[in-house]
């Protein structure tokens, strides 16, 4: 699928992988601030460290000079890194004020992305946030008596919702409330949640109860999928009074008198596969699976056996290996 | 700027040949063949002339038993539904977790309609569970098995002749189709030799230069079986609509053309791919070649590069002139990555990073050279900017090894487990 990029984001992109100068690739060493979002298993994944010029004094005025990325994903996730970085620089905030950016924010530096593609800013300010969080740590700023809400420990505590990208309740009703996310489209785009399995979607607790649970609408009804018929367990061997499971061991015990010692002697083996009522399914196994014309053989002889010794009515299928 | 196009088992090029034989029946030779006038006789016996040897090529024992469709999608939602709605008192379908989601998402479509479906897994090589698809059988209710014949993303050959083989001899009444898109023209295909127990085949013009827009059905004649679209008596009752002339003269054109020099092609091409194959692995560290040790299409190579993410790829090799393709999240419209790959146990840290080069009877030696020039310079950028790898050392960096270690080591676990489909 071909996305709709801005020339912008194709821009930044391109200067990123070329390592053009002004370019913001890289890790910073001893950051002042490192925040990590994603990772590899979901498909994108960002460092995110700065380096801020000290307050002699006050620390809160410590002011950024410096962003660096390192980032896994695809070209919208690299261009936002780059705009994320650039904003910062370009802005000489201090760290606190560094906070008001938001995804927008990215995603206006880029000129826009494609809805689909708003994990990709949304993860850049997700970074930001935890760097900045690890800077006050490092400096002893009490963000908390600021007035800053430092809770973002819930993302990782509480029912998770969206297994596939490890996503919880809490963390999902945040984002439902602050970006303003209305439809189960509205999350994915956003947070990547219910976008693999989708079982989230109409689950007990899953995405449409916590959007209708924030925005007080009402459940929609689902249809019910109709359920696969359970597999019915038929013994249709009939007449030799064995059950399948005798059927099976008596099959095994005859291969085992009177073939396998043959076919042990060349270094091979006979191994069963499967049994459908008179349908005996086998594949040669070791020196014998090589041999040439070993699967006609196989399927004369042990047929022949099993059709003596245990029904006549039995059929050998060969099976090969690939 | 000069364009490799290393995407074919997307699309392919029109031959001139096929264009120029399609040409005539746009302008002078219009008519329509089901018309009674003498002029519509031309159209006709073109159609005729087209399904005869497009039989021929495929072993076919009847002309007949060649539909046209509009592509192969169409002819793999016939055959499935068309297979349902003629044996009504079966109800259980087996199929393969790698399918085309023009067999895949019918299959699940099938589900949601009631029926049951088993989808037969894949190993690390991509090759079936034979397994698995011995086990999924059951006589006197098994309905259909679709099984492809090769696998678009990864080129991998299933062995169906062997596996019609043993549905035929579990239960005659069971009918085996196969999805041969990515193999028609490309593989011998024989219907009345090794493939004699394969009941329904689909293919696509769009993959052998001839245009998008024509495919074909092959139905063995006594196959149960409904028609899908309903209508005019076009194409024998089974397929309604006025007949592509065109496109259908440019179909048996192009198959008569690729099969004419099939093996010497099929050489030169495993040649090129093989070179492209080498070249690659040893310029790109931590990269693996998906489906390597298992039979595979001589046109296709399949690489997933640890650590970086195939979208940027794409876009850098596009900026280059060259046009792949990639099993990455990011190019499909959903946010998981290919689900064949992932049925494959390919590592999680290399799933993303998947990407397809697949070649043609066009493609070249100076084409082969600029992609092994470009490629490793596209894999490293993404890897400079990846806080998975050590550029300096350009390798993994050590937190980023612990992860490699643990993905291979969950592919472990999965793949002795049983496999599930997506």
């Amino acid at each position: 699928m071909t996305w709709n990029y801005s020339k912008k984001t194709m821009q930044l992109f391109m200067d990123a992988v070329h390592g053009k100068p002004g370019t913001h690739m890289g890790e910073i060493e001893n950051a002042d601030g490192f925040g990590e979002h994603g990772s590899i298993a979901c498909g994108d994944a960002l460092r995110f460290t700065f380096r801020v010029e000290r307050h002699p004094t006050d620390p809160t005025q410590d002011r950024i000079v410096e962003a660096r990325y390192l980032t896994f994903g695809c070209t919208s996730a690299i261009a936002a890194s780059e705009a994320l970085c650039a904003l910062i620089e370009e802005g000489h905030f201090t760290p606190i004020e560094a906070l008001k950016i938001t995804n927008q924010d990215i995603a206006n530096y880029l000129d826009g992305l494609p809805k689909e593609k708003l994990h990709c800013s949304v993860m850049g300010a997700e970074a930001l946030e935890a760097a900045v969080f690890n800077w006050a740590q490092k400096r002893g700023v009490d963000l908390a008596a600021l007035g800053i809400d430092i809770t973002r420990k819930e993302q990782e505590e509480g029912r998770l919702v969206c297994k596939c990208f490890g996503l919880t309740e809490p963390y999902l009703r945040r984002k439902i409330v602050e970006l303003n996310l209305r439809s189960i489209a509205d999350i994915t785009h956003a947070v990547k949640a219910g976008g693999a399995c989708m079982s989230c979607h109409h689950a007990p607790g899953g995405l449409q109860d916590l959007l209708d649970e924030t925005w007080g609408r009402q459940p929609t009804t689902l249809k019910q999928r109709p359920e696969p018929p359970l597999e019915r367990f038929v013994a249709s061997i009939t007449g030799n009074g064995l059950s399948p499971y005798q059927f099976a061991k008596k099959v095994e015990r005859v291969l085992d008198e009177s073939v396998r010692p043959q076919l042990q002697q060349d270094g091979g083996d006979v191994e069963i596969v499967d049994i459908k009522d008179n349908l005996v399914y086998c594949r040669l196994v070791g020196a014998c699976a090589s041999c040439v014309g070993a699967t006609r053989t196989l399927k004369m002889m042990v047929e022949q056996v099993l059709k003596d010794r245990v029904d006549e009515r039995i059929r050998v299928i060969a099976v090969d290996e690939h | 700027m000069r364009i490799v196009y290393a995407d074919n088992n997307a699309t392919t090029p029109v031959a001139p040949e096929v264009v120029e034989a399609m040409a005539p029946f746009f302008t002078e030779a219009y008519f329509n063949p089901s018309s009674m006038y003498e002029a519509a006789r031309g159209p006709a016996a073109a159609i005729a002339a087209a399904r005869a040897s497009i039989a021929r090529h495929l072993g076919a024992a009847r002309p007949e038993e060649i539909l046209f469709t509009s592509c192969a999608t169409e002819s793999n939602n016939a055959a499935l539904v068309g297979a349902v709605r003629a044996n009504p008192e079966r109800r259980h379908i087996v199929t393969t977790a790698v399918e085309h989601p023009a067999v895949l998402e019918v299959a699940k479509e099938l589900a949601r309609q009631g029926l049951e479906v088993t989808f037969v897994g894949v190993d690390r090589h991509g090759r079936l569970d034979t397994t698995a698809f011995v086990r999924a059988l059951r006589p006197g209710q098994t309905l259909i098995v679709s099984v492809m014949h090769a696998n678009n993303e990864t080129g991998v050959i299933f062995p169906i002749a062997e596996l019609a083989r043993i549905v035929k001899e579990t239960d005659p009444q069971i009918l085996f189709h196969t999805d041969a898109t990515q193999t028609a023209g490309k593989l011998p295909i024989d219907l009345s030799g090794e493939l004699q127990h394969v009941d329904m085949l689909s293919f696509s013009g769009h993959k052998l230069h001839a245009p998008k827009g024509i495919g074909a059905l092959y139905i063995r004649r006594g196959t149960p079986w409904h028609s899908f679209l309903i209508g005019g008596h076009q194409e024998g009752n089974r397929r309604a609509g006025t007949e592509n002339v065109a496109f259908i003269v440019g179909l048996g054109r192009a198959l008569d053309l690729v099969m004419a020099t099939r093996e010497e092609d099929e050489r030169r091409i495993a040649g090129l791919r093989d070179r492209l194959e080498k070249e690659l692995t040893a310029r790109i560290p931590s990269v693996e070649v998906n489906g390597w040790e298992a039979p595979r299409l001589a046109n296709t190579l399949n690489l997933a590069c640890h650590f970086v993410e195939g979208e940027g790829m794409l876009y850098q090799l596009a900026a280059a002139g060259i046009c792949a393709s990639s099993g990455s999240a990011c190019t499909s419209g959903s946010l998981e990555p290919s689900h064949v790959l992932r049925a494959m146990g390919v590592p999680f840290t290399a799933v993303h990073g998947s990407i397809r080069f697949s070649l043609s009877r066009y493609t070249t030696d100076e084409d082969i050279d600029r992609i092994v020039e470009v490629f490793p310079t596209v894999v490293a950028n993404l890897r400079r900017l990846s806080p998975y790898w050590d550029a300096k050392l350009d390798k993994p960096r050590p937190d980023a090894e612990v992860l490699l270690t643990q993905a291979l080591e969950e592919r472990r676990q999965r793949l002795s487990g049983p496999l599930q489909p997506s």
